[in-house]
């Protein structure tokens, strides 16, 4: 079991020296400093001996923990009483933010390598921060967001190393779907609004915020195996399942391994408008869709705006993309099982 | 929806995976935990293979429209059995007044001259207008025999008309095929009657040797504009697998045991314990399929293009 201290008890051995160090943790870069100092007095220090567990997979949480000091691995239970590496992390690191957003449980099991302090903030600490209508709980928000990206990534470029080093498909920009045809926006009956609402993108939206959002983009029509996406290429639009399935994909040769199912209110195409990298993976319908489509400007000021609404559709990308990192595990355990 | 549970690999007292775990399939009949607003009140029904009994391609047979957690005399019988193989199933259904809960409608279903036999956690939406579109690919002596009223018998004919020989002993791979062919029926039938909308269809067949499940729904994610359960998206239809040599109790915890001698798998629509770090969820559109022979055990999991 780790064990809990006051800050003092830190390598961090005074208030300042923390302050200094969040200063250059990337989810808090940028804060003011009377907000991190804030910030230090309610983060508690954790002493780990190698080969102790911070928390093991499946635990409820209680909050999130910034490697002060020392190396983790991070690792996810497989069938049979095995566990698969996930990534070594270190100073630095934010561990644990994606179930304080999302409300599920630990995601994968985190082990000391090296003698680590991690700086723990709780649960109710995190919510009081980042819950306010504050510069400081949006700057955190979006970090988060670029955290989530970035790992999403990471994933990602395990699952495709694990096809062999074949190259990912190369689609000339002409071949990519830079947007939508026009044909395909023709003629689409909306879905209700109390349908709309059901579905998990939208359960945060009241009916004006919704009719806002829907308005924002345009509702397209596409066939089965019709690519939206493209590897590599660039980041278009976001777009979000109403009616059917998408895929999303990585490819290389002729083997491909699935990461994501995209039904009915979930997202995607947002990771590249979020970090402004090409997009990561292939989208392409499985059945036949019908999509709502949000352009990168529409997203651009959605996602950064500071209406009420524009609030909601952040909340909703936010926890999307939680999903998606919990989906894309998956693919990860399922080839680790299936090589044993 | 209801809940399935299929295992195949080392003996296994029955009493484990019924009632021991804290997620076992009788309490999943009264409180799943990932199916909030439905429960699986409508039957329980099993079917067990033994080697070591008479008849060992036999399996034995339970089924029952009551509650499975009273009674007394399923609890008395899944002590004293300990199978290779299992199917088991708790059934739920809506709160209509036109479903019919009888004996005849409780899966695993297995007419008395074959070796096939199948539980399904799905529904064929607006099944009434399909159903006599299928008449021309069942074998008509399977017809005869469908006893119930629900769409999972008629499932379950098809696929033993796409057997070659459905009296016989199939490996996996032939009911692989045979479950592909009977879908790609079920779609072109349902494109004949402009039938557009979510249909899941997560199967368990076995042979008591092979188990074969799919997690697979026709338009998936197209719902009828009234319904509220949505539940291709929920984890109503979901699919979950765990293998290894062995599911043991360990330190107050089940969980499946010695990956590097995998010889045993569970399958089930939830897994059996709260805990599900050890489980894997099978995505959408795919299909396992594991068999023993001359105890080696196989297990694949593929795409599922129908």
């Amino acid at each position: 079991m780790p064990s809990e201290s006051a800050p003092a008890a830190s390598p961090h051995t005074s208030p300042n020296d923390i302050v200094d160090f969040l200063g250059t943790v990337q989810l808090f870069g940028g804060i003011p400093p009377e907000e991190l100092d804030e910030l230090a007095r309610v983060m508690l220090a954790v002493e780990l001996p190698p080969g102790d567990d911070l928390w093991r997979q499946g635990e409820e949480v209680n909050g999130l923990h910034v490697i002060a000091k020392g190396l983790v691995q991070v690792s996810a239970r497989l069938p049979g009483d095995r566990e698969v590496e996930l990534a070594t992390l270190g100073v630095g690191e934010v561990l644990g933010e994606i179930p304080l957003i999302d409300g599920g449980a630990r995601t994968a099991t985190v082990r000391a390598v090296e003698p680590t302090t991690a700086l723990f903030l709780s649960r109710a600490d995190f919510t009081a921060l980042v819950s306010r209508l504050h510069p400081t709980a949006f700057t955190i928000k979006r970090r988060i967001a670029a955290i989530a990206c970035e790992r999403l990534r990471k994933r990602y470029a395990a699952l495709a190393a694990s096809l062999g080093d074949r190259p990912a498909p190369v689609a000339s920009p002409d071949d990519l779907p830079r947007d939508l045809a026009e044909d395909t926006f023709a003629s689409v009956e909306r879905p209700s609004l109390e349908y709309l609402r059901r579905l998990s993108f939208f359960r945060v939206f009241d009916p004006p915020q919704l009719v806002e959002i829907l308005e924002s983009g345009r509702l397209a029509f596409l066939p089965v195996r019709h690519v939206i996406v493209g590897e590599g290429g660039p980041a278009a639009a976001c777009y979000v399942t109403l009616d059917g399935a998408v895929e999303e994909v990585i490819r290389r040769g002729e083997s491909a391994i699935r990461v994501g199912l995209a039904g009915p209110g979930r997202a995607f195409g947002y990771v590249g408008l979020i970090d402004g990298e090409p997009a990561p993976v292939t989208a392409a319908t499985r059945e036949r869709t019908l999509l709502l489509a949000v352009s990168r400007t529409q997203f651009d000021a959605l996602f950064y705006g500071s209406t009420i609404g524009s609030y909601a559709f952040f909340e909703a990308v936010q926890r999307d993309l939680m999903t998606a990192l919990r989906q894309a595990d998956r693919p990860q355990a399922r080839l680790a099982t299936a090589a044993s | 929806m209801c809940r399935v549970l299929g295992y195949l690999g080392r003996p296994i007292p029955l009493v484990h995976l019924l009632y021991e775990t804290d997620s076992s399939l009788v309490r999943q009949a009264y409180s799943p935990r990932m199916m909030a607003v439905f429960l699986n009140l409508a039957g329980f029904g099993m079917t067990a293979w033994d080697p070591d009994s008479v008849h060992p391609d036999e399996p034995f047979t339970y089924k029952v429209t009551t509650l499975p957690l009273f009674d007394r005399n399923l609890r008395n019988l899944a002590q004293k059995i300990s199978p290779t193989c299992l199917l088991a199933h708790v059934r739920g259904v809506t709160d209509s007044e036109d479903e019919v809960i009888a004996q005849q409608n409780l899966h695993p279903f297995r007419f008395h001259d074959v070796k096939v036999t199948l539980a399904h956690n799905g529904h064929l939406r607006e099944f009434a207008r399909m159903r006599y579109d299928l008449v021309e690919h069942v074998r008509p002596e399977f017809i005869r025999r469908i006893e119930g009223t629900t769409d999972s018998e008629w499932i379950y004919a098809l696929v033993l008309s796409q057997l070659e020989d459905p009296h016989g002993m199939p490996e996996a791979a032939e009911i692989v095929e045979a479950t592909v062919k009977a879908l790609s029926i079920l779609r072109a039938v349902r494109e004949r009657n402009e039938i557009e909308t979510s249909s899941p269809l997560n199967l368990f067949i076995s042979t008591g040797r092979c188990l074969v499940a799919t997690r697979f729904s026709f338009d998936y994610g197209w719902y009828p504009e009234n319904d509220t359960l949505l539940e291709t998206d929920l984890p109503y239809v979901s699919l979950w697998y765990t293998v290894g040599h062995e599911y043991v109790e360990r330190a107050g915890e089940w969980t499946m045991v010695g990956a590097d001698r995998a010889s045993s798998l569970l399958i089930a629509s939830e897994p059996l314990t709260s805990d599900t770090s050890s489980w894997l969820e099978a995505p959408e559109y795919s299909l396992l399929s594991a068999s023993v022979a001359d105890g080696v055990f196989k297990m694949e999991v593929m795409d599922l293009a129908v």
